[in-house]
This record gives C-alpha cells, structure tokens and sequence, in this order.
C-alpha cells in the first residue's frame, strides 16, 4: 500500500477513535519498510490535529477528543520503538504542570502528548504543583517551556505569582499557560509568553517559543 | 431584597426588575476574615459569612454553600483542603471500573461526611436570611460531575466504551443527589440548583443519554416539596444549551462564556428562567472590564422575563466587596434609567 494510503488511513484511525485500526496502520507502516517518524508526524499527530479543529468546531468534545488521543497512543506504542535514534530529536525541554491548588489534568495530559510526539522532552510534574516546585524544576531540568495549567478562575490567579517567580529564576525561559478560564488578555495581563487555545496548537506556540529564545 | 423576585425570575416570570443572586461561596468567609477551610468546618461561621454577605451585597438569594466536594466527600472520597478554595476531591473509588455496588458505597444520610455542619449550618442561617427576605439556596453536585469524582477522568470514555458501567455510576448518583436535594428542602431552602459544571464538556446526545435522566429524582423532590428547581452549568455549553433548557427544572444558570442574548431567547423559547452572567474573570477578579458596565450590559440583555443576574460561577474567594459594590451601583443605575424595561410594560 503507498505511503499516502497508510498515512490516511492511520490518520482517520485517530479521528474515529479507532484503537485497533491505528495499531494495525502503524503496524503495515513499518512492514512496508516506511518512516515510523513520518508515520507519528503525518499520520497519528495530523490525526490529532484533525481532532483539534473538530474540538474547536464544537464537534468533538472532551470525551472524544480522549478517545482519539488513545488511538494515538495505540499507534504510537507500535511506531515508538523504531525510531532511529537521532530522529528522536529533542525540540527542547518543557515542564509542565496544573498550578497550584487545581487538580484538573484532562487539557494537561493531552498538551503533554502532543508535546512528546511533537518531538519536546516533557517533565511532567502533575496537579496542584507548589509554585516552589515549579521554578526547582524548570532550573534542575534547564527548562526551555514551563506549560502551566488551570481549570478554575481561583487557581488560575494562582499564575501571577508563579510566573515572576519563574522569571527570576530565569529569565530566559519561556512560560506558556493554558486552560479553561485563561484567554490572550489574561497571557498578557500576566506577562506569560505563550498561549494555546487547545492542544492541537501547542506545538506550533512551542516551537515559536523555542525559536524565540534563541 | 426579594426573595419572592429570585422565585419568579426563576420560573421564567415577568419582574420588576432582574433580582440578584451572587453566588458567594467561600468569598463569604474572606468577608468575614476567615480561611475557607476553617469557615466551611463550623456552622456558626457559615451562618456568620453568609449572612455578612448577603447583607453587604444586598442579595436576593445567596447559596448556602457552593461547594461540589460534599456530595462525593458523603459516600467516601478524601478531600484536600484549601486556605482560600472550596476542597478538591482527591480519591476517586469507581476508577478501577468498581461500580458503586461492587465497593459497598452507601447514599449518604443526614449523618453522613459533611452534612451534620451543612445541616447545623442551614438550622442557623435560614432565619437571618429570612429576616433580610434574601432566599437560602442549596447548590449540590451534577450527576455527571459526581460521576469524575467518583470515576475520575474514566467516566468521560466509558460513556463510549463502557456504557453499563457508567450508567452504574451515573444511577447511583442520581440517588446521592436525590438525598442532597431531599436535605436542602428539610432545611427550609425556596431554591435548590444542581450543579453540573462538567456536563458542557460533552455533546448533546451523550447529554441526553448520561444527564438528563439523572438530574430526574432530584428535580421530583425539589418540585414535590414546592420548590424552585435549577440547573447550573460552567463553560461553554451552547452545543447543549437546547437540553439545558429541558432538562425539567424550572430555570438553569451558565457562566460568562456565552451569548446572554442568545441564552435569554433560548430560555424564553421553552418557557424557563435563566441566570447569568457576570464575568468574573475579567471584570470581578482582574478589572480588565469594568464590573459596573458589564453589570450593565447583562441587563439590557437579560431584560425582567426570567432573569436573574448572577456571576458566570463561584465568586473567587478575595473578590472584593468594591468590585460587587460597582455592579450593586449598576443594578441601582439601571433601575433608576430603565424602571421595568420592557418587558413589563403592558
């Protein structure tokens, strides 16, 4: 089967949630002797891509956006493991967590997928992380991103503290903040660097971040 | 105040003016000079919070608690406290795929977590409310958001891949609920809303099959009772604002992402009251809007047929009583400018 037809139809395995046909796509991909980097690029994250635009189309909600990401995964366990080993280029590093006081992950854990398959390292320091944290691990780490989330308004005040912390710390790290009730004048009101909307923009934000910097 | 307006409002009749029901949750125990935590622990600072509080913003209604940790927290998760946040719940028993039955969880009674202070608390507020003719309203938990408490995240997949396990849940829920709703009109409450935030976050057909039927009991006891019945929901749920608006309760409420336009046709097509939506991210908490235009412009649109004029959600809980003086200062302007516009105008 050409690559095309492989690529589609892994891409279309993700935007039906179909578990089973991505890990078969993935499977033909590499008995056909193709890039499995292509595959993840073009085929499995172009799938979450597709699912991004249906989230924001109010097509696709929550619960099916979690279903693609499984099916994501379900390809990606496959495709993973033949990775040549300079194609698992780091993009930069990235830490990321839900803010102080918000144990929300759903949006967090799907930016954090996104941002693995878009080729970042990613610590993922989990919920309701102490701003203390925060900035320890992004020095520790040599962080280029910290990707900060919250659900709720309450925490989400949390974030104008966090981000001078972060800065002093260091001053050349980008902090990126997202979630339910955070909007581009919130980002700007709070000096935050980056913004995505959902998860299917992050890596483009990411790598502009990344190219920022440097 | 007019606890009679909020009731009318409510049920989607015509008022002379729009009343005004903050939801000032844990914002009550900073009015008092209290940390959350120690506030929501002791009846007497509930009574004393919520009752400085209505009194400060001239409420028309104002809830007991808002709080959704309670219901989950009566049938066994652990919760994780905050100084100036309502309690998370921080275990989920179902997520290891155990139905409620399966793990011997029990529908709470008056004896169960938190309801003896809820009880002691309402016992002591409802008359200094009361006296001021401002409503006690209860606030409990959505079944579906009950469902992520117990389930955690799972329940948002098993409604595709496991269907009998997340009805389980869901059935079970509905009875929780039920028993809050049963406890909030044993405490004398005119209004009781069900509070669903997580049920915009799916589309109208799963709303259907995993909300609608689940939100039933609760509604039958608050209606059985002679209350007034509402549904609250955060976020964007325009996707499904049609089964908002028939979900059975007398009126719903939603938050400051949506079209109050838009809302308030929606609402008057099926004959139901609506509140919203002051924002209070923008305006309230962060200024970026003026709390006193928006004010404004939530009355123009939301008009005097059954709205209410409330927050998108919770009050945070240091949002300042000058942020609520401007929008009591736009209630008073708007009164002054536009005395029963147009609505009720024969």
């Amino acid at each position: 089967m050409p690559l095309a037809e492989i690529l589609k139809t892994m891409h279309d395995a993700v935007v039906g949630f179909d578990d089973e046909g991505a890990r078969k796509a993935a499977e033909q991909l590499i008995a056909e002797g193709f890039d499995p980097f292509t595959g993840i690029m073009e085929g499995l994250a172009g799938g979450m891509n597709t699912v991004g635009e249906l989230f924001k189309k109010q097509e696709y909600f929550v619960p099916e956006v979690l279903l693609c990401a499984e099916a994501m995964n379900a390809g990606l366990a496959v495709l993973s493991p033949h990775l040549k080993a300079g194609e698992a280029r780091s993009e930069g590093t990235v830490i990321i967590g839900t803010v102080q006081g918000d144990i929300h992950d759903i949006g967090k854990n799907l930016v954090k997928m996104m941002l693995e398959v878009g080729g970042f390292k990613v610590h993922d320091l989990g919920v309701d992380v102490p701003h203390e944290k925060f900035v320890e691990e992004a020095v520790r780490v040599k962080a280029d991103i910290v990707g900060v989330s919250s659900m709720m308004t309450t925490t989400m005040m949390g974030m104008k503290k966090l981000i001078p912390m972060l800065k002093e710390a260091n001053p050349k790290v980008a902090v990126m903040i997202g979630g339910a009730p955070v909007t581009p004048a919130i980002v700007k009101m709070f000096k935050a660097d980056g913004f995505a909307a959902s998860a299917a923009d992050v890596v483009v934000e990411a790598k502009r971040l990344v190219a920022a910097a440097n | 105040m007019a606890k009679q307006l909020l009731i009318d409002a409510f049920r989607g009749k015509k008022t002379s003016r729009a009343p005004w029901f903050p939801y000032a949750g844990v914002n009550c125990a900073f009015h008092i000079n209290e940390k959350a935590e120690d506030f929501l622990k002791d009846p007497a600072l509930i009574a004393k919070g919520v009752s400085t509080t209505a009194k400060l913003y001239r409420a028309d209604g104002i809830p007991l608690l808002f709080d959704l940790s309670v219901e989950a927290n009566a049938v066994g998760c652990d919760l994780k406290w905050w100084a100036d946040n309502v309690p998370s719940v921080s275990t989920h028993p179902c997520s290891g795929m155990q139905t409620p039955a399966q793990l011997g969880l029990k529908v709470p009674t008056k004896e169960s977590g938190r309801w003896p202070v809820i009880m002691e608390a309402g016992r002591q507020t409802k008359p200094l409310l009361d006296a001021m003719d401002c409503a006690m309203v209860g606030l409990h938990c959505g079944p579906l958001t009950l469902a992520s408490h117990l389930a955690g995240v799972r329940i948002f997949t098993d409604i595709y891949k496991n269907k009998p396990f997340a009805h389980e849940v869901l059935k079970f829920c509905s009875e929780v609920i039920a028993a809050s709703a049963q406890f909030y009109v044993d405490m004398g409450c005119e209004i009781i809303g069900i509070v669903d935030p997580v049920a915009s976050q799916v589309k109208a057909e799963s709303f259907e099959e995993f909300v609608t039927p689940y939100v039933q009991d609760s509604i039958k006891v608050i209606h059985a009772a002679g209350g007034t019945s509402i549904y609250l929901i955060c976020g964007d749920c325009t996707k499904v604002m049609k089964n908002v608006c028939t979900i059975g309760t007398h009126g719903f409420a939603i938050d400051e992402q949506l079209n109050l336009n838009y809302v308030r046709d929606m609402a008057r097509k099926h004959g139901v009251g609506f509140g919203g939506h002051l924002k209070l991210t923008m305006a309230l908490s962060l200024g970026l809007i003026s709390p006193r235009e928006d004010a404004i412009a939530s009355l123009a649109s939301g008009g005097t047929e059954g709205f209410v004029l409330a927050p998108g959600c919770d009050l945070p809980y240091d949002v300042s009583a000058e942020s609520m003086g401007q929008v009591l200062e736009a209630m008073d302007w708007y009164a002054e400018n536009y005395p029963a516009y147009p609505e009720t105008e024969d």
